[in-house]
C-alpha cells in the first residue's frame, strides 16, 4: 500500500505538468493579443508602454518558453505576479484557498451527512412515504441550479428573517461563530446538488444490498434491523457511494466560483475566473496547479478508501 | 398684578437667554456628526490603489478615498482650489507652461511631506514609458518639470494645454508618496500611499477593501470643521444585483448604486435617502469602423442608426430608469453637454431613404463586437434592424479581444459598449476621433478634425471651447461615427441615517465619501 501511495503522489508531478500546459496552451488560442486583456478595455497605453510589458511578460516569446520560465520560477517557490493587478499569486492562493476548501468541506459535509441517512431511510421505505419525500427533495436539489438556490436562501434567511448574513467571509478561527453563521448559506447552495446524488447513489446501492442473500441469513438469525442495515449492508453499499463522493469533489470545487461570487467570498474560484478572463497567465497557471494537485489528492483518497471499505481490494504498487 | 411686571427688566434678560440659545443651538446645527463606518457595496475590485497605474473606471470609487487632486473638481469640472492640492495655478504662454502653487502643511499618510518635488516624482513617473501608467496619453504634452521652490512646480508643455485642469482633476492628478513608491516596489499597488481623508487599512482582494480615517488630514468643509466625518469605510465588492439590493435591505450595506430594477422601489421607500445623477455613466454606445464595408458607406450607418428605438430598450432592459441619450459623447451636467445638437433619432421612414441612398435598398448585413452584459441590447438592436432588413450578427467576446479585434485590427463594422462619464471633452476627442486616436477603428486620416480637435485642446477659454466642441459633436453625430443611445442614470441608495448623498458623486459620476456623515 505505501508502495501504491508513493507511486501515485509521484503521479501527481507529471499530470500537473501536462495539465498547467495544456491550460497554458489554450489560453492562447483565445484570439488577439494578451497584452490587451492585462490593460482592459478602458485604458489605453501607447505601443511603447504595450512593448515594455510584452517584454516584461515574455509575450514575446514562444508558448514554450513562457511556460518554461513560469515552470522554473514554481520550481523556486515564486508564482510570480498577476499581470493585471499586480499581486503576488501565491499570496493570494494562500489567502484563498482556506476559503474555498473550507466552503467546499462545509457543502461536502453538508451533503454526506444529510443525503446518506437520507438515502439509507429512502431504501429502508422503498415505495413509501419517506422514499416519495426524498426523491422529490433529490429530483428538486439536481434539477436548481446552485445560485438559484442562494439567491432564495438570501432572500429568506437574509432579508426576511434576518437570520444570516448574505454576503462576505469570516475566518472561523478569529470568530467562530460569525465564521459559521457567514459559511451556512453558501454552504448549502453549493452542497445541495451534490447531496441529491449522493442520496441517490446510496439509495441505489443499499436496495441492491439489502437484496443480497447474507442479509436475507442475518435476518433469518434474528438480527434487529437497525443493525442489519446500518453494519451490515451500509458498508458494503459504500463502495459505489465513495465513488461519487471522490467525483462530486472535483464538481464542489468547479461550482464554488458561481457560490464564491453570490457570496462575495475571496476563494480561488473567483480569482481564476477574473484570470481566466484578463489571460492573467499566472493567475491561471497557479490556480490550476492548486485545484489539479487537489482534485488528484482527493482521488488518491477515494482509492485508498476503497481499500478501507472492502479488505478484498489489493494496491501492489 | 400685570401693572407690577416691569417689561423692560424681563426682555433684556430674554434677549440674552435668546442670543445665547441661538449661538449654542446654531453652533450644534453646524457641527456635523463624526464617527461611523460605512459600508458601500460596488460591483468590481480595484485592479489596483495606485491610482495612476489602476486600468479601469472602477479603481476610483477605491483610490479616489485616499487621494486628493493636483486641481479638483466640482461635478461641472469647473476647478475648485479650496479642496485642491494646489491653491492656485496660471498659465503662461511663449513658452507654454502650467505654474502650480502648492498647499502647505500636507503630508502623505506616511508622514511625508506633500512638496514640489513629489509633484515631479509622480509626474516624471507617469511620463516614464517603463512605469506603463494609465494617464500617460493625456501627460505627454508635458515635456519637463522644474521644482521653482518647495512649494512651486512648473509644468513645461509643447502647446497650450486647454484640458489641462481637468486631466489633473482625473487620475493623473492624484499623488503618491515617493518615499513609500521606492520602499515598497511593485508592492505599492495595492498599499498606496497618498494625501487624501482615508487610509488603506485592509486589502481582501475579490471581497472588499478598508478604510480608515486620516487623522492628519488637511482637509476642511464649507464651514471649516476637519474632515472626513467618517471614522471608517468598507466598500465591499457585491457583483449580482438581487444579492445587493438584499444586502441593502437587510442593513449588510449602507450605501450603493441601486440596481434599475430596484430603484424605483427605494426611491418610494420611507426608510431609504436617494440621489440621483443624469448621464453617471454612457450605458449604451454604437461605435462605427469608417474604413469597415459596409459601414464604410454614412447612409447604411445613417441606416442602422436610426433604426435603433433607445425608448424602448430603455423601458424593457433598465426599467425606464436611464435617459434617452440627447446629445453625443459629452455627458449631461457637463459643460461641453449640448442638447440642441442634431442627431440620430429613431425614424423608420427615414431609414428606407437611407437604405436607398445607401445603395442597399432591401437590406445588409454586418457584425457587431460587444462584451457579454451588453448582448440583450443587442439582440433588441437585432430584432428592431431585422424590422428594415438589416441583418447584424452578433459576436460576444471578452474586453481586451474587443480591443484587439475592433480597434486595432479593424475587423468588425461596429462596436457597442459602454463608457465611464468624461466631461472634459479632450479626452474622449483625442481617443475617439483623433485620426490615430486609440478607440478610432478605422483610423482614416482626417486632418480638419484632428486641427479642431487641437484647437479644443488648445484653448483655456471655456466658451471658446464648448464652441469647438459643439462643431465636433454635430460632424461626429451627423456622421452617425459614435453615437450614444442611452444615458445611464445613477441612483445612490441609502437608509436615512447616512447623511450628505447630494456631495456623493464627482464630476465621474465615480463615488466620494469625504462629505458622507452617518447618525
Amino acid at each position: 500500500m505505501r508502495t501504491y501511495i508513493i507511486n501515485r503522489l509521484l503521479q501527481i508531478v507529471p499530470v500537473t505538468i501536462i495539465v498547467t500546459f495544456l491550460v497554458h496552451a489554450l489560453m492562447w488560442t483565445v484570439p488577439g493579443d494578451p497584452v490587451y486583456a492585462f490593460i482592459g478595455i478602458e485604458a489605453s497605453l501607447d505601443e511603447e508602454q504595450l512593448d515594455i510589458l510584452r517584454k516584461k511578460h515574455h509575450l514575446d516569446q514562444p508558448i514554450i518558453i513562457q511556460y518554461f520560465f513560469w515552470f522554473k520560477d514554481v520550481l523556486h517557490g515564486e508564482f510570480g505576479r498577476s499581470t493585471t493587478n499586480g499581486m503576488k499569486v501565491f499570496d493570494e492562493l494562500s489567502m484563498r484557498a482556506p476559503v474555498t476548501f473550507q466552503l467546499g468541506i462545509c457543502a461536502f459535509l453538508f451533503a454526506v451527512i444529510v443525503s446518506v441517512p437520507a438515502g439509507i431511510i429512502s431504501a429502508v421505505y422503498r415505495g413509501r412515504g419517506p422514499d416519495h419525500l426524498a426523491t422529490f427533495f433529490s429530483i428538486g436539489a439536481v434539477a436548481i441550479p446552485d445560485f438559484w438556490l442562494g439567491i432564495i436562501g438570501i432572500l429568506l434567511f437574509g432579508v426576511s428573517l434576518g437570520w444570516l448574513p448574505t454576503q462576505g467571509y469570516v475566518n472561523p478561527f478569529e470568530n467562530p461563530i460569525e465564521g459559521l453563521r457567514h459559511m451556512i448559506l453558501p454552504a448549502f447552495a453549493l452542497g445541495c446538488t451534490s447531496c441529491a446524488l449522493i442520496m441517490r447513489q446510496t439509495r441505489s446501492a443499499m436496495l441492491e444490498v439489502l437484496a443480497q442473500d447474507y442479509i436475507r441469513t442475518a435476518r433469518s438469525k434474528g438480527l434487529f434491523e437497525a443493525r442489519i442495515v446500518l453494519v451490515h449492508a451500509l458498508r458494503n453499499s459504500l463502495l459505489p457511494v465513495v465513488t461519487i463522493l471522490g467525483l462530486q469533489t472535483g464538481r464542489i470545487f468547479a461550482s464554488a466560483i458561481v457560490v464564491e461570487t453570490l457570496f462575495g467570498m475571496p476563494g480561488i474560484g473567483q480569482f481564476m475566473v477574473e484570470g481566466v478572463f484578463g489571460r492573467d497567465f499566472k493567475v491561471v497557471q497557479g490556480s490550476v496547479l492548486l485545484m489539479a494537485s487537489m482534485v488528484l489528492v482527493c482521488n488518491l483518497v477515494t482509492d485508498i478508501l476503497y481499500a478501507w471499505l472492502d479488505p478484498r481490494i489489493k494496491y501492489d504498487g | 398684578m400685570l401693572k407690577h411686571i416691569n417689561f423692560k427688566n424681563i426682555f433684556k434678560p430674554v434677549l440674552v437667554l435668546a442670543i445665547f440659545l441661538s449661538f449654542f443651538l446654531g453652533k450644534a446645527y453646524a457641527e456635523p456628526s463624526y464617527g461611523g463606518h460605512l459600508r458601500v457595496g460596488i460591483p468590481k475590485f480595484p485592479t489596483s490603489l495606485d491610482a495612476h497605474l489602476g486600468r479601469s473606471g472602477w479603481d476610483a470609487y477605491y483610490w479616489r478615498q485616499i487621494t486628493d487632486h493636483l486641481v479638483d473638481a466640482d461635478r461641472g469640472l469647473k476647478p475648485r482650489a479650496e479642496s485642491s492640492l494646489a491653491e492656485s495655478w496660471e498659465f503662461s504662454e511663449n513658452p507654454d507652461a502650467l505654474t502650480l502653487t502648492l498647499r502647505k502643511g500636507v503630508t502623505f499618510h506616511d508622514g511625508t511631506n506633500f512638496d514640489a518635488d513629489a509633484v515631479k516624482f509622480n509626474i516624471d513617473r507617469i511620463l516614464d514609458a517603463k512605469t506603463a501608467a494609465t494617464p500617460r496619453a493625456a501627460f505627454t504634452i508635458i515635456t519637463s518639470v522644474d521644482v521653482l521652490s518647495s512649494h512651486k512646480v512648473r509644468f513645461n508643455l509643447s502647446r497650450p494645454w486647454g484640458s489641462g485642469l481637468a486631466m489633473l482633476a482625473d487620475r493623473g492628478g492624484t499623488m503618491n508618496s515617493p518615499a513609500a513608491i521606492l520602499k515598497l516596489g511593485e508592492d505599492y499597488g495595492w498599499n498606496a500611499v497618498s494625501t487624501g481623508p482615508f487610509k488603506i487599512k485592509e486589502v481582501v482582494s475579490g471581497s472588499h477593501i478598508h478604510f480608515v480615517r486620516n487623522e492628519n488630514y488637511w482637509g476642511k468643509d464649507k464651514d471649516g470643521n476637519r474632515l472626513p466625518y467618517l471614522d471608517e469605510v468598507t466598500v465591499r465588492v457585491v457583483k449580482d444585483p438581487s444579492v445587493l439590493t438584499a444586502s441593502l435591505r437587510s442593513g449588510e450595506i449602507d450605501l450603493a448604486y441601486a440596481p434599475h430594477k430596484d430603484a424605483k422601489a427605494f426611491k418610494e421607500d420611507s426608510n431609504f435617502n436617494h440621489f440621483s445623477m443624469e448621464a453617471g455613466k454612457m450605458q449604451l454606445i454604437v461605435i462605427f469602423n469608417l474604413a469597415k464595408a459596409p459601414v464604410d458607406n454614412i447612409y447604411l450607418r445613417k441606416a442602422i442608426t436610426h433604426s435603433i428605438d433607445p425608448n424602448f430598450i430603455n423601458k424593457a432592459l433598465y426599467f425606464g430608469e436611464n435617459t434617452v441619450a440627447d446629445s453625443g459623447m459629452w455627458p449631461t451636467g457637463a459643460w461641453a453637454h449640448d442638447p440642441n445638437v442634431a442627431r440620430p433619432h429613431y425614424d423608420p421612414k427615414k431609414v428606407k431613404e437611407f437604405l436607398k441612398q445607401g445603395g442597399k435598398p432591401n437590406g445588409f448585413e454586418f457584425s457587431v463586437v460587444s462584451f457579454g452584459s451588453m448582448k440583450p441590447a443587442l439582440e433588441i438592436i437585432q430584432a428592431q434592424l431585422a424590422q428594415n432588413g438589416i441583418k447584424m450578427n452578433i459576436d460576444i467576446l471578452s474586453g481586451s479581444a474587443i480591443n484587439a479585434a475592433m480597434y486595432k485590427e479593424g475587423k468588425y463594422a461596429m462596436a457597442a459598449t459602454s463608457w465611464s462619464r468624461y466631461p472634459e471633452p479632450d479626452w474622449i476627442g483625442s481617443l475617439m476621433y483623433k485620426s490615430d486616436g486609440y478607440y478610432n477603428a478605422g483610423k482614416l486620416p482626417n486632418p480638419e478634425l484632428d486641427a479642431l480637435l487641437e484647437k479644443g485642446a488648445s484653448l483655456t477659454d471655456v466658451e471658446e471651447r464648448k464652441k469647438v466642441y459643439k462643431e465636433v459633436n454635430s460632424y461626429v453625430l451627423d456622421q452617425s461615427w459614435v453615437v450614444p443611445i442611452i444615458y445611464q442614470t445613477f441612483t445612490a441608495v441609502a437608509p436615512k441615517k447616512v447623511k450628505g448623498l447630494e456631495t456623493l458623486t464627482m464630476h465621474d459620476g465615480k463615488m466620494n465619501f469625504r462629505l458622507i456623515s452617518m447618525d
